[in-house]
This record gives structure tokens, sequence and C-alpha cells, in this order.
């Protein structure tokens, strides 16, 4: 028994012991970037083969490419994303991420790159309500849990219920526990309307603006790196027609 | 409803993998949890203090922490504490993780389970066995093990349909089973987004797989009726 505690804390002190390299040189080595994302079109999702697609995808592989390494899309849970970033099972956060103080702080950002907007959500009868504030402030908002949508409704002092995601936000609306919701515009678009579970609700008024980037490990060095890359695809008007394919040409932000 | 016609084949498709991954992680952490908790059962039982009180101890710790906080714990902490993320990042790595943290848990609330069906077999039988010159080994394989076994087989049916339906927590560390699998049309998949139904239709996929172990169970516990 003694042994094994002895055998197992050398082996503790033996990985701790191990020196962090520099970002870029750790992904070269292991021959791949891993790009931490959720389903979220426009942005992240997977075509009819099953290949992740979208804005961010193409963007990230295209990225991989010019770093000499392979791509690979895994899967998380939105809330754990500086766990995964830290615990080095992902090296990116690369799935339409508001920047956020949060988000600044806990991780090294690329520059933004796509514009986006916090959105009220409101069953289609109800919609009028949008137009007027002081009807607005009686209702009760669901936002998801550090979102920037919650931030905004928080600014306004308006009642809100946290939940664990966007889309949790839109069930309260439609079962008709929460009066409103607030989320993003990119995701309104793809969410709310004709054709969806949501057929009895409807986008209203735009609460702020707000920018989507990158995210990598605190002092990683591929931050930098991305910003010379996004650039570099700017000026050469690929990310412009990048952006065209998934119809997000107009919140894209010049690099 | 013509919607969810309309919707039910893509949705099945993903729900069906989901369920699969589900089913895995309940048939791994079975096939572990069985030994191991034989294994904790025995520590906690064992003459020598230092490993009894290190099993007792354990089983604290184990059966005192949600079992959500113990899935983060083994899947993140290598990566964040020792830098070095032991599991890697797909799938396949995320599935080791979770099987690990299901095992070690579960083996746990077996451990006690088996104790309680061994301690509840007369002390006699170990005696008559000792006169009869058998060794402790045999006394336990061909005289306890088989009564022990039918007496355990209904608080362990329990633990075993409860086990099918927390396999839904390792969601957390975003393993992709069926309740994942669901949730992602309410944010959108495959084409289909805002969803709601294939999350509240995962539940009947539950039910069927409790059903079916519920008969299978109860079959196994009329097999070991013949002696009581």
């Amino acid at each position: 028994m003694k042994k094994m505690i002895c055998l197992l804390l050398s082996v503790l002190c033996l990985f701790t012991a191990v020196a962090l390299a520099a970002d870029s040189d750790t992904i070269t080595k292991n021959g791949k970037l891993i790009v931490g994302i959720t389903d979220f079109a426009p942005m992240d999702y997977k075509d009819a083969d099953g290949k992740w697609i979208g804005f961010d995808a193409d963007l990230a592989r295209l990225f991989a490419e010019s770093l000499g390494v392979e791509v690979e899309f895994v899967e998380i849970d939105w809330d754990n994303k500086v766990l995964e970033l830290n615990a080095g099972s992902i090296d990116c956060v690369w799935n339409g991420m508001t920047l956020t103080d949060e988000v600044l702080s806990a991780m090294e950002c690329s520059k933004p790159y796509c514009n986006n907007a916090q959105i009220v959500i409101l069953p289609k009868d109800k919609a009028a309500l949008a137009d007027d504030a002081d009807k607005l402030q009686a209702l009760n908002f669901a936002v998801e849990a550090g979102s920037s949508g919650e931030a905004v409704v928080n600014e306004r002092g308006w009642n809100c219920t946290p939940v664990k995601a966007q889309s949790d936000a839109l069930m309260e609306v439609a079962a008709g526990t929460s009066d409103a919701a607030v989320i993003d515009s990119l995701m309104a678009a793809a969410m709310v309307g004709e054709g969806t579970g949501y057929e009895n609700l409807t986008y209203t008024v735009q609460l702020s603006t707000e920018e989507y980037g990158v995210g990598f490990r605190k002092g990683s060095d591929l931050a930098e790196k991305l910003n010379a890359f996004l650039k570099d695809l700017y000026d050469k008007g690929t990310l412009l027609e990048t952006a065209k394919t998934y119809g997000v040409e107009a919140a894209l932000i010049a690099q | 409803m013509k919607l969810i016609l309309e919707q039910m084949p893509v949705v099945l498709n993903s729900l069906n993998i989901g369920f699969l991954q589900t089913v895995r992680l309940f048939f791994v952490t079975l096939i572990g949890a069985f030994p191991l908790g034989l294994i904790v059962c025995m520590g906690t039982m064992s003459k020598f203090k230092p490993l009894s009180l290190f099993c007792k101890f354990q089983v604290w710790v184990i059966r005192g922490t949600p079992l959500m906080i113990q899935l983060l714990i083994i899947y993140y902490f290598p990566g964040l504490v020792l830098h070095k993320n032991i599991w890697g990042s797909g799938e396949t790595g995320r599935f080791t993780a979770a099987a690990v943290a299901f095992i070690i848990n579960y083996a746990d609330y077996f451990s006690e389970i088996y104790r309680g069906g061994i301690q509840s077999i007369p002390v006699g039988q170990e005696e008559a066995g000792l006169v009869l010159g058998m060794t402790r080994g045999q006394i336990f394989f061909r005289i306890k093990l088989l009564q022990m076994i039918k007496r355990i087989l209904p608080p362990m049916s329990n633990e075993i349909i409860t086990l099918v339906k927390d396999t839904s927590l390792a969601r957390i560390i975003a393993l992709q089973e069926i309740i994942w699998a669901g949730q992602a049309f309410l944010k959108g998949s495959q084409g289909i987004s805002g969803a709601i139904w294939p999350l509240f239709f995962t539940a009947f996929y539950y039910l069927a797989a409790t059903g079916l172990l519920t008969l299978g169970l109860g079959a196994l516990e009329k097999k070991l009726d013949y002696f009581r």
C-alpha cells in the first residue's frame, strides 16, 4: 500500500514538472489543432455527410492548414469552455463567441471578426409589447446564464430568470413560463419563425451590439498568429467570400 | 404534428446513435463495477486495519460527493493540475473518463450491497466449512457466493436501473449520449432547429431500457428461487 502511494506521488510530481512549451509548438508537435465548438448554425454545424461546416468551421480549417496541421472539431459543453481550454482537451474556442469581459480575462482572444446583437424574443401575439419600453420592463425575461443577454437585461434592471442555454430560454417563452427571452440575433434568425419548433415566437427590438472573437489558452501565441492570418484572408477577399457562403457578410468586421 | 413526422427520421437516427453511447456506457460500467465492487468490499472487511480504513474512507468520499462533480474532476483535473490531458479530446477520451468515473462510483455502492449480502450468511456455515477442512477461498466461492447473489439481487436491480438513467450525467463532460442528442435539436442540428420534442422523446428510450431490464432481472430472481 505504502509503495503504491509513493509511486503515485512520484508520478504526480513528474507530470507537474513538465515545462509548458509555446502553444504553437505544442500544436505542431501534436499535428492537430483541436477546435472546441457547439452545434451552432451558421457558425459551426454538420452537413449531410456529418462533416463540420459553417463560417467558423471553414475558417478554422483554413487556419489549421496555414499552421501545417490537421483540424479536429470537438463538441463541448459551452459552460465548460474555459475548463476545456486549460485542461488541454481543446486548443481554441471558435464558435461565435461573444468577447465579454469574462471571456477576455480568461482567454487569449483574437481581434473581433463578426458583429452580433442581443434581441428580444416575444410570442407573436404579444410582439407589440416591444414598442413600449415601460411594458417591456414589466415582463419576466429568460436569459442564458453568463451570456451577454443576461448582462444587458441586468443592466436595465429587468426581471430575469437565468437558464442553462439560449435554446432553453426560448423553450421558457414557448411554454409560457417566461414572458420573453433575450438571445443572439444570429441564433434567433436560425431558430425562430416558420419551419422551426418556435413558429409562434418572433424577434423584436435590438438591445445591444457586440463582437465575436476566437479564444485561445491564456498566454498563447496563436491569437497573434490568427490576427495576422485573418488580416491576410481579408485582404485577399477570402473572408468576405466565406461569409457570403453562410449569409453573414453583413456582420463581418473589416480586419 | 406534420412537422414532427417530417423530422422523425433524422431525429430518430441521431437519438439512436446517442442511445448506443448510453448503452455502451451502461454495460462498460457494469462489467467494471461488478468485480471492482467485490474487491472494495473485501478491502472494507479486511482485518488489516490500514486497508479497511482506506477503503471505508474512499467509499465515504465517493458516496458523499455528487457523481457530476466526480465526472468533472476525473475528466478535467489531469489537464488542469498536472498539465497533461491523459484522456484525449475526442469522443473516445470523454467516454473513457466517463466510464472510469461511473465504474468507481458504482463499485462503491455495489461494495456496500455485497457486504450486506456476505454478512447476512450465518457464521455457522463458515465454521462448518472450516471443520470440514475447506480453505477460506473455497468457503467463499462454493458456499457463500451463490447464497449472497440471491440475497443481493433486489437491491442490485435497484442500482442497475438507476444506472441506466444516471448515464445522462455524462453529458456534463460533453459525452454525446442520448440526452445530448435530444438537446442538440433545441438549438439546431442537421437542418432542424428549435425542435423541442426530441428532448422529451428520449424518455421513451429510457423507459424501454428499464422495462427490458426489469423483466430480465425478474426472470433471474425467479431462477434463483429454488434455494431459500
